[in-house]
């Protein structure tokens, strides 16, 4: 039955079949992964380099060789993938090609050892007794105080005592084997096929459903993500503490579900993650706070705020709005530009309007020679705070592979501990005539891994079972003659 | 300085107890009057001082235990090593209660937690397997961690927010237990080949490469004849960057061709092996030794100028107009470096001189052959969820499971060398020496992992 599970290939077809389930093969491909993985942690890759960097660092020519070679994303490229596909190729032969093996050993367990197999067995004992049954119930009982089931064998010739513990331990390296699919699977075909990765920049009040792939390209998701605010804590020496964003999915016009994203803590909405990844300020203005006083010294000074293109009145009939905002100015021909977008050396440039004499004066801060006319102005402005516009950064992610990558780890977790520290231990006590014609218990054992600590478990089976017999007064001189080995078990 | 001693008066005995037990009374002594005069007993740094003369005490002990096998010591060591390990664990404590999370997160608090397990699995391979001499090479260890802390920023810094996960605790802590328990099989097999009567000359070619390895690394610094180190803040106490992530390298002058020198001197050794092997002549190996002795005096000597140049004084830098100062906390990595080349030289002569002592001391070679097996049968579950709980952070904070950045790939191919390792010895039936140099080749990687990515390959995992 199980044998039908071992394909049955001629020619090519069973030598390639053999040279992929052979260990050695394993073993080769094992060290090309490692050889390459190495070359990927030495040579620089262009998924987590800037291209400023990669030329830096090799000459063009060289460059050139490595991205047409594919050195340069060694971990993406079609013979690193199909070197992976190789080694699974692999772990599924092997253990095709092994399971046959196991699988009749764990459905058909051994359960009376024939002579030969006594033997052969390096862990065994005689103990000499009276009587088959007498024996047999003795060593029953001995198995009873040392917490081991037994089963009574009864076959047509003889009659023996089996008893065994922990046989799933035989089929644990299948499931390690199987979790190692899994995570493959998981990773290479699922996440591979279905994966996507993109980044989302939003400042709050606004909504997108577009996501930013890494290769310039966008997404459209089937709802959209608000974000309500965002900021920063910061220790008492300036380091950051904590990052947050204020999330909300909105799904045909409903607000579908809220929450405050941190790192570490992302938001999940239909298997679509949203990490918060950064965080900063827009070269955007917010928010302009002045000190405004009138110009010929009379009245007082009053403080304002404004937005862009916000008008404010003055006085009854002055009103000032603001119409420019330059993070980084640079003055070039009497124009202003703007030289980044980082809030470095920012201007403001306003119009303040008086309806009486109809004029439009334009007031810059900081001054501009030859541009403002602040001198013209009715009021002076004197800045006092200045707030531009924050944005998050949210990565995002669909990994739907994951659950396969975490499924896989909880089953080699299990498979593992199987696999070290659950012991298959098996004993077999079979009543037999010695060579000098005298009735004795023959009791074996075996165990599949750990087996010195197995051979004190022994002798506390032997000494149990001599104990047992001793009530009877006929084997108060028996002895066990104990035959025993210390390496490797027969099967 | 033990040894020296206990050369000139070979198991006398109670002798060396006497003096480590006069000299650690003697520096007790004189930090309680300190303490005394400011008042505060159980501070961290007096916790972790005790822990440092006490593991001093212990590590002369089983130093001359490993010397004379005088079994004494061994009782005296293991009562030094448990109080060590006490003020160590004080220590943690203190750091825990202080920081309010658990001791992981800067190379200070990692050194701290690294020091605790060592002298905690120093005592459980002591007591539960019996392998006594461990202490010989642990203890000098755990010294220079706890030295190597005095010179690391040891201020509480709060944790950036990628680090505030519970998964920090449980990734790292995964990390420690299943590094330390490749130390010990490293250990073990070590000791299974000096049981396993491996010639001595191949322990010669395997430290030289060792120290090789890492003058190589360490000249990776070299720089027209001077010596790159990074440029030190004394106030802030951080490393000097130039933009984001880009350290500042300052050049110590001349101190490059030192180093050079000394690589010399530690490969002439391994050339001197290779002649012997080519030539057949057994002849270079008597000189290699003499090299040895060499190269240690001169590996010691570029640790002193090393020490010396780097306290004090300021240097020039190629990417930076003016001087800049440096310090040993800038680099750390450098003076572990050359601590260890010096330790494994050590240790070769130890064995060079005593290894019929060694061979009476250590438990039989099928004992260290299992052992060795066992402690990589609790390494390997250990890696692998260690990687696990990396992989399932790393999808929380930065939304991948898996970036192929060189520390988790080199975490994979630690893996896949303990995998291989499992594979031979279980389906092929390897045993003995085979199976010692694949958990050696195992920890080397670890310790590539562990150390060398963060200190050579760029990338993410900028932590540790």
């Amino acid at each position: 039955m199980a044998q039908s599970l071992r394909p049955d290939f001629r020619g090519t077809p069973r030598k390639i079949w053999q040279t992929l389930s052979s260990i050695k093969t394993g073993v080769v491909l094992i060290i090309l992964v490692v050889i390459f993985s190495i070359a990927g942690t030495v040579i620089l890759q262009r998924p987590m380099t800037d291209t400023d960097d990669m030329q830096r660092a090799y000459s063009p020519a060289m460059l050139r060789f490595l991205d047409a070679t594919g050195l340069t994303d060694i971990f993406h490229t079609y013979w690193f993938i199909a070197l992976l596909v190789l080694v699974s190729l692999c772990i599924v032969a092997a253990s095709i090609q092994r399971f046959p093996n196991s699988w009749r050993y764990f459905a058909r367990p051994y359960k009376s050892p024939d002579e030969g197999f006594r033997k052969v067995l390096p862990t065994q004992a005689q103990i000499p007794i009276t009587d088959d049954e007498q024996g047999l119930s003795a060593a029953e009982r001995a198995f009873k105080h040392l917490h081991l089931k037994t089963e009574r064998i009864v076959r047509t010739d003889s009659f023996s005592l089996f008893s065994e513990r922990n046989r799933i331990s035989e089929m644990a390296v299948y499931i390690v084997h199987a979790s190692l699919l899994l995570i493959f699977i998981g990773y290479g075909v699922v996440d591979a096929l279905y994966g996507w990765r993109g980044f989302l920049v939003l400042s709050p009040g606004n909504a997108s459903n577009q996501i930013e792939m890494k290769d310039g390209a966008k997404r459209t998701i089937p709802f959209a993500i608000r974000c309500d605010g965002t900021g920063e804590e910061t220790y008492a020496d300036g380091s950051p503490k904590r990052w947050w964003s204020k999330l909300a999915v909105v799904e045909s016009g409903r607000e579908m579900s809220r929450k405050e994203i941190v790192v570490n803590d992302p938001l999940v909405y239909q298997g679509v993650r949203f990490y918060q990844a950064s965080y900063g300020r827009t070269g955007k203005l917010d928010q302009i706070i002045l000190n405004a006083a009138p110009a010929n010294g009379t009245g007082t000074a009053q403080e304002i705020s404004l937005a862009m293109n916000q008008t404010v009145a003055l006085d009854a009939d002055t009103s000032v709005q603001l119409v420019e905002f330059i993070p980084d100015f640079v003055v070039q021909d009497g124009r202003v530009y703007a030289r980044s977008n980082d809030v470095a050396n920012p201007a403001v440039h306003m119009i303040v309007t008086s309806k009486k004499a109809k004029s439009s004066v334009n007031v810059w801060l900081p001054q501009m020679p030859g541009i403002d006319e602040n001198a013209s102005s009715p009021y002076t402005f004197d800045p006092k705070d200045l707030k531009t516009g924050l944005y998050t950064g949210l990565q995002v992610s669909h990994e739907p592979g994951q659950w396969a990558i975490w499924a896989g780890v909880v089953l080699m977790a299990i498979g593992l501990t199987f696999v070290f520290y659950v012991v298959h231990t098996r004993f077999w006590v079979v009543p037999v005539v010695d060579a000098r014609g005298r009735t004795a218990l023959w009791v074996g054992g075996t165990a599949n891994r750990n087996r010195d600590a197995f051979e004190v478990k022994f002798k506390n089976v032997v000494e149990q079972i001599q104990k047992e017999l001793k009530p009877e007064p006929a084997n108060a001189e028996a002895q066990a003659e104990k035959i025993s080995g210390t390496t490797i078990a027969g099967r | 300085m033990a040894r020296a001693k206990v050369e000139q008066h070979p198991a006398t005995g109670t002798t060396l107890v006497v003096m480590v037990g006069l000299g650690m009374a003697f520096l007790l002594f004189m930090s309680f009057l300190n303490v005394v005069k400011s008042g505060n007993i159980l501070s961290e740094a007096n916790l972790l001082f005790a822990a440092l003369v006490f593991y001093a005490g212990a590590g002369a002990l089983y130093l001359g235990f490993g010397v004379t096998g005088t079994d004494a010591y061994i009782k005296f060591a293991s009562l030094m090593t448990w109080a060590g390990l006490l003020a160590n664990t004080g220590a943690v404590a203190h750091r825990w209660y202080e920081a309010g999370h658990p001791p992981f997160a800067s190379i200070y608090e990692m050194l701290l937690s690294f020091v605790w397990t060592l002298a905690a699995l120093t005592l459980i391979a002591e007591k539960k397997y019996g392998v006594k001499v461990i202490g010989t090479v642990t203890m000098p260890v755990a010294i220079v961690g706890v030295i190597l802390m005095q010179l690391l920023p040891s201020e509480v810094r709060p944790l950036v927010p990628a680090l505030q996960s519970t998964w920090l605790h449980v990734h790292v802590t995964l990390a420690m237990l299943a590094y330390a328990a490749c130390a010990l099989s490293f250990a073990l097999a070590m000791m299974f080949l000096i049981q396993d009567k491996v010639k001595t000359e191949m322990f010669l070619a395997a430290t030289s490469i060792f120290t090789v390895g890492i003058y190589a690394a360490v000249l990776t610094r070299f720089e027209r004849g001077g010596f790159n180190v990074i440029a030190w803040d004394a106030e802030n106490k951080s490393e000097v960057f130039i933009s984001r992530g880009v350290r500042l390298f300052v050049t110590i002058p001349d101190l490059g061709w030192l180093m050079l020198l000394v690589f010399a001197a530690v490969a002439a050794p391994l050339v001197l092996y290779i002649l012997a092997r080519v030539k057949k002549d057994e002849g270079f190996l008597a000189v290699a030794d003499r090299a040895v002795f060499i190269s240690i005096l001169l590996q010691s000597m570029a640790l002193v100028f090393f020490l010396l140049r780097v306290r004090g004084g300021q240097y020039p830098s190629l990417d930076a107009e003016g001087l800049y100062a440096t310090s040993l906390a800038a680099s750390p990595f450098i003076l572990a470096a050359l601590v260890g080349g010096i330790f494994a030289n050590l240790l070769y002569l130890l064995l060079l001189w005593r290894r019929a002592d060694l061979e009476r001391l250590l438990p039989d070679a099928d004992a260290l052959d299992r052992i060795t097996y066992k402690t990589i049968c609790i390494a390997f579950p250990l890696l692998t969820l260690m990687i696990a709980a990396g992989a399932y952070w790393a999808n929380r904070a930065w939304g991948s499971y898996w970036n192929w950045d060189p520390k988790e790939t080199w975490a994979a191919i630690t893996w896949l060398v303990y995998a291989g390792y499992l594979h031979m010895r279980i389906t092929r039936g390897w045993r003995g020496r085979r199976a010692a140099y694949f958990a050696i080749l195992g920890f080397a990687v670890v310790m590539f992992t562990f150390f060398g990515v963060t200190y050579l390959l760029p990338g993410l995992h900028a932590y540790a």
